[in-house]
């Protein structure tokens, strides 16, 4: 059968190709995306070791949160990138590397 | 039988979705690239059991989020130009050159290195446990969101009327007086 | 009040008071110094005529003396004693040089007013002059050698500055260099025996030292195999000879008459060069138990001999008045060694009076001839001749005063000359070794005798040999200060003031019976009154009362026996017989060659021109220092010590420490801009820019640098996680 570990290996790679996302990439959107990625890795996980480890459904409960918070995240993310481009006119991480314009 | 075709399908899915993420060009293509992952994400849900968790990432992250950061994709106009950074001495391109990949994957080996050390140790892909039945979910999940976790549950519907009312006030098309 | 303060402080203070007010208002009221130095002056001798007076008519007693002491400095600490003391010491001797100090300064201080009138550095003149009376009257005070040496050296400084007064003559500054170095050299002798004195008694007093020969403190002190005594004589000695300008240190004196007159009367004649026979007088007794004698005696006589050869063929006037001096001054030395200490002093004075009366009169004359051609004063005498006429003054007080050096009776020069002549003729009739210096004693009155002579008939009589010089004399007039202080002079320089009689022997009871003063008050220190006189070392104070001394009375027989006595007397009459004939056998000489012409001294000149020539070049003893002393001997050892200290010593020694100073400079300035500069310095303003790149960094704002360093930081954190 599938142990756990290959989905541990699964969401170790996502969290990977995650923080390669958000470290390489110089888009905000891309950078968006990377964080999509990290939360799912970490989804993933919780449900793997629920229904391995814990035999209950906690790790359901939080898959779900996870994914309401990344959808509120999204939003109000995207929300400032849109306002940041309507001042900066641009969306290159560099560009935003100032506090106060 | 199924569960294991359809965790190799999901797994790949996912996995090549992640690896377009990091390396396409086009932010189009990433996003898209993305919505695979989630798909497969969402598959491998189902491989766990949880189909009720895969309902909602199919519906809310797959649905919304994606098609949300395609939509801010589409009003800043990155699917049309490769963007340059403004400031700064040298131009780097929006997505990344090679400079930046490097840095990343110096810096994804110092963390596979102490992760890596642990994870390493208690990877066993031959065990399997005993599998449970795969049953359904979505009951016990109701009883438990109102029962044992209803502050979590209360609390994020706070957190998505705050989100709501932010993204609209952030982005709201003409400010008033400041 | 105090005998000190009421009579004697103001002698001295009153002259070096005038020194200082004068030195510093000279330039702007030079009418004020000058009277303020002829008051100080004079004032002096009123102090000082007081004390004799004291002396001579109130206490008439050869053993009277006073003596004060009072401290210098103290540098003592606990048990070991450091006062140095000064005193004062008067005695009969004391008195009477104190007077004729006194007077015949302020005699020349007047004199001056006239003589220096028109010259430039008038008033400076009287600035030198009032320190050096000072000097000469501390020194003529003092009690102790030190303080003798002290204000010796002071007119030793005075001098070399009277001397080289005229500083645009060409020889003058040579001229006061040489006094000054020659007398220098009898000084380190004289300062030797300063101390070698010290190193016996413990002590440089006079009193202190007399007691100390008294009580034979000297016995068994040896110096390289010399007695001690002998040594600490000659080393006192030779100061003597250098100051008083006895052979072979007497080169300086003619040289001397580059100063101006008045200052050759004062120092060069009266003064500064009768103090050398003055400190032999005082320490006479020294001299006695050293067994001195007869090198003095010599040497005195070798010097007034020699140098009454070399005046008779001087032609300069003042040049004949200085080779004067050194041949009396040779007579005061010849009597301290023949033992006729009264008559040595006695000498001294008389010839102090009438040498200064020459001098003054001489510069009366110079004065009075002017060339108006070279704007200056003759001083040559073939250029002068039969001023009796226009000089009548001065001729008067020069004829006194040369009849008193030529030794013609009834003038006090015979009177001391011939007693040091008899004194010498007793000692050449007791042994033979006397019998060249009394020769030499006797042949010199009669050169003395025909030089001066030979100098006023010269000056004074016959025609005048440039009548142009002639013409210009002014007739002279009385006036007060180029006549009066000659014409009371040469009063002085009759032989009533000093003895009653002829010869000087004998007690004359003329008007009083005090005729005799001099001889009776002027004697040698008896030592057994100081046998007994607690010698106390060189620092405590001493204060002795005016003690009771009797009188004393003037014994014919000088305290010999009567047979000796008797045999003294004749040969002294002896000895006046045959002065007074050699006296007048030298005027009468001189004579027949300047008034009758009657012998010619070119005939003289060319037969023994050979003597001529060394007598022109003064026995070549000018040469002899000059060229084979310094230039020979002493250049070369200089040169010799020079390339030492500068050769060998500075090169290495200075100018290696340059070597070694500048290479650690270089070492130290690499250090310093290598190691210090780069890493201290520099490297502050590294690690600040370290430390800005560093905040730069961390502080960029840029979200992906936040984010990688969450990501390592978190992996730094799963690293150290424990599991199992």
């Amino acid at each position: 059968m599938i142990s756990l570990s290959s989905y541990l290996l699964i969401s170790f790679f996502l969290f990977l190709c995650g923080i390669l996302v958000i470290i390489a990439r110089k888009n905000i959107i891309a950078i968006l995306l990377g964080i999509e990625l990290l939360l799912n890795s970490a989804a993933l996980n919780f449900v793997a070791y629920s229904r391995y480890t814990a035999q209950n459904l906690d790790g359901h409960i939080f898959a779900l949160f996870i994914i309401v918070i990344a959808a509120a995240e999204a939003a109000v993310g995207l929300a400032i990138v849109i306002r940041f481009f309507q001042i900066k006119e641009s969306i290159h991480i560099d560009d935003a590397s100032q506090l106060q314009s | 039988m199924f569960v294991k075709f359809l965790f190799l399908i999901s797994t790949l899915l996912t996995l090549a979705g992640a690896i377009g993420v990091v390396a396409v060009k086009n932010i189009m293509h990433a996003c898209v690239f993305l919505l695979a992952s989630l798909i497969g994400v969402a598959g491998l849900y189902v491989t766990l059991g949880a189909d009720f968790v895969s309902a909602v990432q199919l519906v809310v992250y797959v649905g919304g989020v994606v098609i949300l950061m395609i939509f801010a994709v589409m009003l800043t106009g990155g699917d049309k130009a490769d963007f340059f950074n403004k400031f700064g001495f040298e131009k780097v391109s929006a997505m990344g050159n090679k400079k930046t990949y490097l840095v990343g994957s110096a810096v994804l080996i110092v963390f596979t290195l102490s992760v890596g050390k642990i994870i390493f140790n208690i990877i066993d892909l031959k065990s399997s446990k005993d599998p449970q039945s795969y049953v359904s979910t979505v009951e016990q999940l109701g009883h438990l969101l109102l029962t044992d976790h209803v502050l979590a549950f209360e609390a994020s519907s706070v957190v998505l009327l705050g989100a709501l009312i932010g993204a609209a006030i952030i982005a709201r098309p003409n400010r008033g007086v400041k | 009040m105090d005998y000190t303060v009421t009579s004697v402080a103001p002698i001295i203070l009153l002259p070096f008071l005038a020194f200082v007010i004068n030195s510093f208002i000279v330039k702007k009221f030079t009418k004020v110094a000058i009277v303020i130095s002829c008051g100080a002056i004079f004032t002096s001798f009123l102090f000082a005529l007081r004390i004799f007076k004291n002396f001579v008519f109130d206490v008439y007693s050869s053993g009277y003396h006073v003596h004060k002491v009072f401290n210098w400095f103290d540098l003592s600490y606990d048990k070991i004693p450091f006062k140095v003391d000064m005193g004062i010491y008067i005695d009969n001797m004391t008195a009477v040089m104190l007077l004729m100090v006194t007077g015949v300064a302020t005699l020349i201080h007047i004199f001056s007013t006239f003589y220096m009138q028109h010259d430039a550095r008038y008033g400076r003149f009287f600035v030198y002059m009032s320190l050096f009376t000072s000097a000469m009257l501390g020194l003529v005070l003092s009690d102790n050698l030190l303080s003798v040496f002290i204000f010796w050296e002071l007119m030793g400084f005075c001098s070399y500055s009277l001397i080289g007064f005229y500083y645009e003559k060409e020889g003058a500054g040579n001229a006061s260099l040489k006094a000054f170095m020659t007398t220098r050299v009898g000084d380190v002798f004289f300062l030797l025996g300063i101390l070698a004195l010290w190193s016996v008694v413990g002590s440089v007093r006079f009193v202190d030292i007399y007691s100390a020969i008294a009580s034979g403190a000297f016995s068994n002190h040896f110096v390289l195999g010399i007695p001690l005594a002998t040594f600490a004589a000659f080393c006192v000695f030779m100061g003597t000879i250098g100051k008083s300008a006895q052979f072979p240190l007497q080169v300086w004196l003619p040289d001397a008459m580059f100063g101006p007159t008045p200052c050759s009367a004062l120092i060069h004649a009266a003064t500064m060069v009768a103090a050398g026979v003055y400190l032999s007088l005082r320490m006479e007794p020294l001299m006695q138990l050293g067994n001195l004698k007869v090198f003095i005696a010599y040497v005195g006589a070798i010097t007034a001999f020699g140098a009454a050869t070399i005046a008779l063929i001087q032609t300069d006037i003042k040049a004949v008045l200085a080779y004067s001096t050194i041949s009396q001054l040779g007579y005061m030395v010849l009597g301290i060694g023949v033992d006729a200490y009264n008559a040595s002093f006695m000498h001294l004075i008389t010839h102090a009076v009438f040498k200064a009366c020459l001098f003054l009169a001489a510069g009366s004359v110079i004065h009075s001839l002017h060339d108006h051609h070279t704007d200056s004063h003759v001083q040559e005498m073939p250029r002068m001749g039969g001023l009796r006429k226009k000089l009548p003054f001065t001729f008067i007080a020069m004829m006194f005063c040369t009849l008193a050096i030529a030794g013609i009776p009834f003038f006090s020069g015979f009177v001391s000359k011939d007693r040091i002549l008899g004194e010498a003729l007793i000692k050449a009739f007791h042994s033979k070794v006397y019998i060249i210096p009394m020769l030499l004693g006797f042949a010199a009155a009669f050169l003395t005798a025909f030089y001066m002579f030979r100098m006023m008939f010269l000056t004074f009589f016959g025609e005048p040999r440039d009548k142009d010089l002639h013409h210009h004399v002014h007739e002279e007039h009385i006036s007060w200060n180029q006549n009066i202080p000659l014409l009371i002079l040469s009063v002085f320089t009759l032989g009533v003031f000093y003895s009653g009689s002829l010869t000087g022997q004998g007690e004359v009871k003329i008007f009083s019976k005090r005729y005799e003063w001099f001889a009776t008050l002027i004697e040698k220190p008896h030592l057994e009154n100081f046998k007994d006189y607690e010698r106390q070392p060189f620092g405590f104070s001493d204060q002795k009362s005016k003690k009771v001394f009797e009188q004393s009375i003037y014994d014919p027989t000088h305290g010999l026996e009567e047979e000796e006595a008797h045999h003294a007397h004749q040969t002294h009459v002896f000895g006046a017989i045959l002065s007074i004939i050699i006296a007048f056998s030298g005027v009468g000489l001189a004579y027949l060659t300047y008034i009758a012409k009657k012998i010619d001294p070119r005939m003289w000149t060319s037969r023994f021109s050979n003597w001529n020539e060394a007598l022109e070049n003064k026995y070549y003893m000018d040469w002899f220092y000059i060229e084979v002393l310094i230039k020979k001997v002493l250049l070369p050892f200089n040169n010799l010590v020079s390339f030492f200290d500068m050769g060998i010593f500075d090169r290495y020694a200075v100018d290696g420490m340059e070597k070694v100073n500048k290479t650690l400079f270089t070492g130290a300035k690499w250090f310093d801009n290598l190691v210090i500069d780069t890493s201290m310095v520099d490297g502050t303003g590294a690690s600040v820019k370290l430390m800005n790149v560093i905040l730069r960094t961390i502080q960029s704002g840029k979200i992906q640098f936040y984010f990688i360093v969450i990501v390592l930081v978190l992996a730094s954190y799963i690293w150290t996680l424990n599991i199992h």
